[in-house]
């Protein structure tokens, strides 16, 4: 039944997240020197360095470290960026709306012409715009995104001067929403490639169930070749692309990042590739911690999404 | 009479890449209201896409070529499509072979039958539901209206099958096409859907085209009969006529080739030789010429016409078997084909070998756990897939065990061939217990039981040449060096009747025939004493399923095997098999010799199995018409109490459900039978026959074993 299903996979979920945090601070305590030479930098001196490792409790056993690490995350505390003075967790609330903004309607205008141009390809397969669609979508693959950005900028911006070459700027949402011109090339950007996914996914699975017998005993009904595509076959087809949609979660995740930097977008994936450059470990882990949880979390709706779909799945 | 539908030499073409294949090739059929005409062949005929031609539903690349097919005189085989959607589902139904496939998984059945009723009445949606709720009770679904809001997953094989046909009967067609209606299920579940289609044909009083590969199942239904054979109509006739006076070699060739025909006597079966051949280029002159043992030169170059001496007799062969003055006597009882039979040694029906015993199979049982709960999957139940069986193998003879699918049969040889590990009870192997063997000698004895499998196609490796696949126990055994294993594979080449150039071939460059010869090759490679042989010539055709038969009878003779063949086809089982087990929902109700089980059964359930399975011969399918079992298979988890049988069975009473009937003696062969009402007297007291009665005679005092050398 779908709760025991869910409280299933919530469990799994929580081992998930446990194995994550587990390497992300063992990963910290990989950085040469240790953590606090990375905060201190190369002048760093001895007593300085055994100082601030007591201060911050680095000297202390791993395991210590990493419950005490879990338990104030429990309670909301993420840590603190010294060089941006500033909670981790406020850093989240100021910047991961505005990347659920870019990632959001990236993915729908994404689904809204990867799906139905999927359908027609698969409907017209073997056809000049099967063709011309397989093109753009290989294109889309092949490409890596911040190249594809660079070529927006030139075409569109430098070119052109049909939009700005940078992304909207402000610190709400609000502000971001304000400035739509700016956002086509960012999310158009971020969209080309989830767009050649769900294309091909879509293509492939409608081909297949194409074939299968039940759209024959459709036909065998009388029911029209419209009919047979909307009623029958595309609810079938859906279901591998909502799996899908679950698995390309970090592929999505780590496309804002790109396309955050090549666009000077205010959001999570620019502020952490900043924290990088700048060894600010303690955004750095709690941006890790907080992408793995909206993955697992993805997943998990991508499943009940499935279950909704498939009632084979539902019942067992 | 007018004909509903008429169909005037008829073409349809499939266009491939590079060819074209001409697989409907001048076929002329006609129907009238209320009749059910057979179209029987063999795969690769054109009866399928006869079918799918009338429907206008062929695959890519098929088109209609030539020819016309009229429904009540209008043409339909030229309108365009938007015309045709109205005749499909309206003025045809259509049910097809899987009915798990052929439902669409994700929507409610109910709304699958309405669909076809919305599409073709001015109604609302209330009525289309209400309309497909009554189609579902009239096609005998138990609570059909509960039913509606459930998806195709949840029902059985069988009533999946209703709901197909309640969907194609929605609008109360004028024809309904059945292709391979029954193929993929039960005979008992088989019988129940024949009788449901032909009860249906007489109430809605509706023509029906019955496309079928099992002359059996034509006899019982088929008022008329086509034979197809290469895209084209060998022999039309009514039914009776077909089956006690065929005048076409190749229909006279595919009665033989029947196991049936066969079982009493054992005798080699008919095998056509050769294949059906290419219809992208079909052979000049008649089309069977190649495979006809009565062709000549004539017959190679010219082809004859579809005549006869009456309209309604009309055959395409130069040189006709049968008799047209004979048509009253039975065929079988006249003609015995003695050329072909004639071989005395392979009379497998009496004791082989030494008579000593080299499986027995003691009280074994098998259960498989099944769990339930969110998160730790705790075990709620078992499925009882096993229980309490005993039986035992001569060694040299075939030991048959027979069921519907879900009894067990599948499971007993899994455990026999250590595939599965047995949950109690001991198999031993020419005197030792399999399970309890470990290590070298665990290894040595599984050389010698092998399994062939009733998939060849998808169990050879497509990636691996036939030589390597041959080689491939060997070398997983580390026996010979590189030319004893190229002289072993030369070698069962020759005895499986390949060519020894085989072994460059990929597993799809062979026919399905050569696929189940390659794995019978494959499982001989170890010199085994015992073969596990579980549904090998399920998927074939009955010609080729003879030249397989034919072959494990041969190799049974020249290399002493011993046989636990597994089936659901009671006919080939008795054809091949000098001891019967009849299983159900995984007891042993049954078992004693091949024919004292067939003729006298004493159990309710065997006499069922034999009443379902169809049987070429149009006089004993109307005979028996109302026998058979009903109901379906309950399920394994909680299999009912006492006697499994009893929810099924005609005879039950009280005790039945209560006590479980043990096996006693109803002849001295070695005839057990556990029921409390056998149909035949027991032997002896009955009381102190159950007491202690052991399955088939005493086993003989240990035997000393030696193995061939």
């Amino acid at each position: 039944m779908v709760t025991g299903y869910l409280i299933r996979r919530i469990l799994q979920a929580i081992v998930v997240t446990f194995f994550v945090t587990l390497i992300t601070l063992a990963l910290i305590h990989l950085v040469p020197g240790g953590p606090v030479a990375a905060l201190l930098g190369q002048k760093a001196n001895g007593p300085e360095l055994a100082y601030y490792n007591r201060i911050y409790g680095f000297n202390r056993p791993f395991i210590i470290q990493y419950f005490k690490w879990v338990w104030a995350m429990m309670h909301g505390n993420f840590g603190y960026s010294i060089k941006n003075n500033i909670s981790v967790a406020a850093e989240v609330g100021l910047y991961l709306p505005k990347t659920l903004v870019l990632v959001g309607l990236g993915l729908v205008v994404s689904l809204i012409f990867g799906i139905p141009l999927g359908v027609y390809q698969a409907v017209k397969r073997y056809t000049v715009g099967d063709y011309a669609l397989t093109g753009v979508s290989f294109l889309g693959y092949a490409t890596p995104t911040f190249f594809i950005g660079f070529l927006l900028i030139e075409w569109f911006s430098l070119d052109l001067h049909i939009f700005p070459s940078e992304a909207p700027q402000g610190s709400t949402v609000g502000q971001i929403l304000s400035q739509p011109r700016a956002l086509v090339l960012p999310v158009f950007c971020y969209a080309f490639v989830a767009y050649a996914l769900w294309s091909r996914y879509m293509r492939s699975s409608v081909m297949d169930n194409l074939v299968q017998d039940y759209v024959r005993t459709a036909r065998a009904k009388g029911a029209s070749e419209r009919r047979v595509l909307w009623g029958h076959v595309f609810r079938n087809s859906l279901i591998t692309i909502v799996t899908l949609l679950g698995l390309s979660i970090p592929v999505l995740v780590a496309g804002a990042i790109f396309v955050e930097v090549v666009f000077n977008y205010p959001g999570m994936g620019l502020e952490f590739f900043n924290a990088a450059t700048s060894v600010d470990l303690a955004t750095l882990m709690g941006f890790t911690v907080i992408t793995t949880f909206a993955t697992i979390a993805g997943n998990l709706l991508a499943d009940v999404a499935y279950a909704v779909l498939d009632p084979r799945v539902r019942y067992s | 009479m007018a004909s509903l539908l008429e169909i005037t030499e008829l073409q349809t073409d499939i266009r491939l890449r590079t060819s074209v294949v001409h697989a409907v090739d001048g076929i002329s059929l006609d129907i009238s209201n209320g009749e059910t005409l057979g179209i029987v062949g063999e795969s690769g005929c054109g009866k399928t896409m006869t079918a799918l031609s009338i429907m206008n539903l062929l695959p890519t690349g098929g088109h209609i070529v030539g020819g016309s097919i009229k429904l009540e005189g209008k043409t339909i085989s030229n309108l365009p499509d938007d015309e045709m959607r109205r005749i499909r589902g309206n003025e045809i139904g259509m049910i097809f072979q899987d009915p798990l496939t052929s439902l669409n998984p994700t929507m409610t059945v109910g709304k699958q039958i309405a669909e076809a009723v919305i599409l073709h009445r001015e109604v609302t949606k209330e009525q289309a539901y209400d309309r497909a709720a009554e189609v579902l009770d009239l096609v005998g679904m138990p609570k059909a209206k509960e039913r509606m809001g459930e998806y195709p997953h949840q029902f059985s094989g069988g009533m999946r099958q209703r709901v197909m046909i309640a969907m194609a009967l929605a609008c109360e067609p004028k024809l309904l096409i059945a292709d391979e209606p029954t193929t993929a299920l039960d005979v008992t579940i088989q019988k129940q859907i024949l009788e449901l289609i032909d009860g249906l044909r007489e109430r809605l009083g509706m023509a029906v085209i019955l496309v079928t590969h099992d002359l059996g199942v034509i006899a019982g239904r088929a008022d008329r009969v086509a034979v197809m054979y290469a895209g084209r109509i060998a022999e039309i006739t009514d039914t009776r006529t077909l089956f006690v006076n065929s005048r076409h070699p190749y229909t006279e060739a595919l009665f033989q080739a029947l196991p049936e025909k066969s079982a009493e006597t054992r005798e080699k079966l008919y095998s056509i030789p050769g294949l059906p051949p290419d219809l992208t280029n079909p052979p000049p002159g008649c089309r069977f010429a190649p495979r006809c043992r009565y062709a000549n030169d004539k017959c190679r170059s010219e082809e004859p016409n579809l005549l006869g001496e009456t309209p309604q007799h009309l055959y395409r062969c130069f040189y006709p078997v049968g008799d047209e003055e004979r048509a009253d006597k039975s065929r079988f009882a006249v003609e015995q084909p003695a050329p072909l039979a004639a071989d005395p040694n392979v009379l497998a029906a009496g004791p082989q070998g030494n008579g000593e015993y080299l499986l027995r199979v003691e009280h074994l049982v098998k259960d498989f756990p099944v769990t339930k709960g969110a998160v730790l999957q705790r075990r709620v139940g078992s499925v009882s897939a096993v229980a309490d069986v005993t039986f035992y193998v001569t060694a040299g003879q075939t030991f048959g065990v027979v069921g519907e699918s879900g009894c067990g049969k599948t499971t007993i040889g899994r455990l026999v061939v250590g595939l599965e590990q047995p949950t109690a009870g001991s198999i031993m192997f020419q005197g030792r217990d399999l399970s309890k063997s470990h290590g070298s000698e665990y290894r040595r004895d599984r050389r010698k039981i092998q399994l062939m499998f009733q998939d060849s196609y998808a169990s050879l490796d497509p990636r691996m040449r036939a030589g390597t696949i041959l080689r491939e126990p060997l070398v997983a055994q580390g026996i010979g060096n590189r030319q004893q294993r190229e002289a072993r594979v030369q070698e069962m080449l020759d005895h499986v009747g390949l060519p020894r150039t085989a072994v460059d071939r990929y597993p799809h460059e062979f026919s399905g025939g050569q696929r189940q010869r390659l794995g019978f090759a494959r499982a001989l490679m170890l010199s085994p004493q015992l073969i596990v042989a579980d549904e090998p010539v399920s998927a074939l055709d009955v010609s080729i399923q003879a030249q397989v038969l034919n072959l494990m009878r041969e190799l049974q003779r020249d290399l002493g095997l011993t046989y636990l063949f597994i089936s659901h086809d009671l006919a080939v089982v008795r054809y091949l098999s000098s001891q019967i087990g009849v299983m159900y929902l995984g007891k042993l109700v049954e078992v004693g010799p091949a024919d004292e089980v067939y003729l006298r059964p004493a159990h309710p359930y065997t006499r069922g199995l034999i009443d379902s399975a169809p049987v070429a011969d149009p006089s004993a399918e109307k005979a028996k018409e109302k026998s058979g079992v009903r109901g379906e298979l309950p399920s394994a988890i909680n299999p009912p109490s006492g006697c499994r049988f009893r929810t099924r069975c005609p005879l039950a009473q009280e005790i039945c459900a209560e006590v479980e009937p043990p096996l006693v003696p109803f002849s001295v062969n070695g005839h057990h039978a556990a029921c409390h009402f056998p149909l035949e007297p027991p032997i002896g007291d009955a009381a102190s026959a159950a007491a202690a009665a052991p399955v088939q005679p005493a086993a003989p005092p240990e035997p000393s074993w030696q193995g061939p050398a």
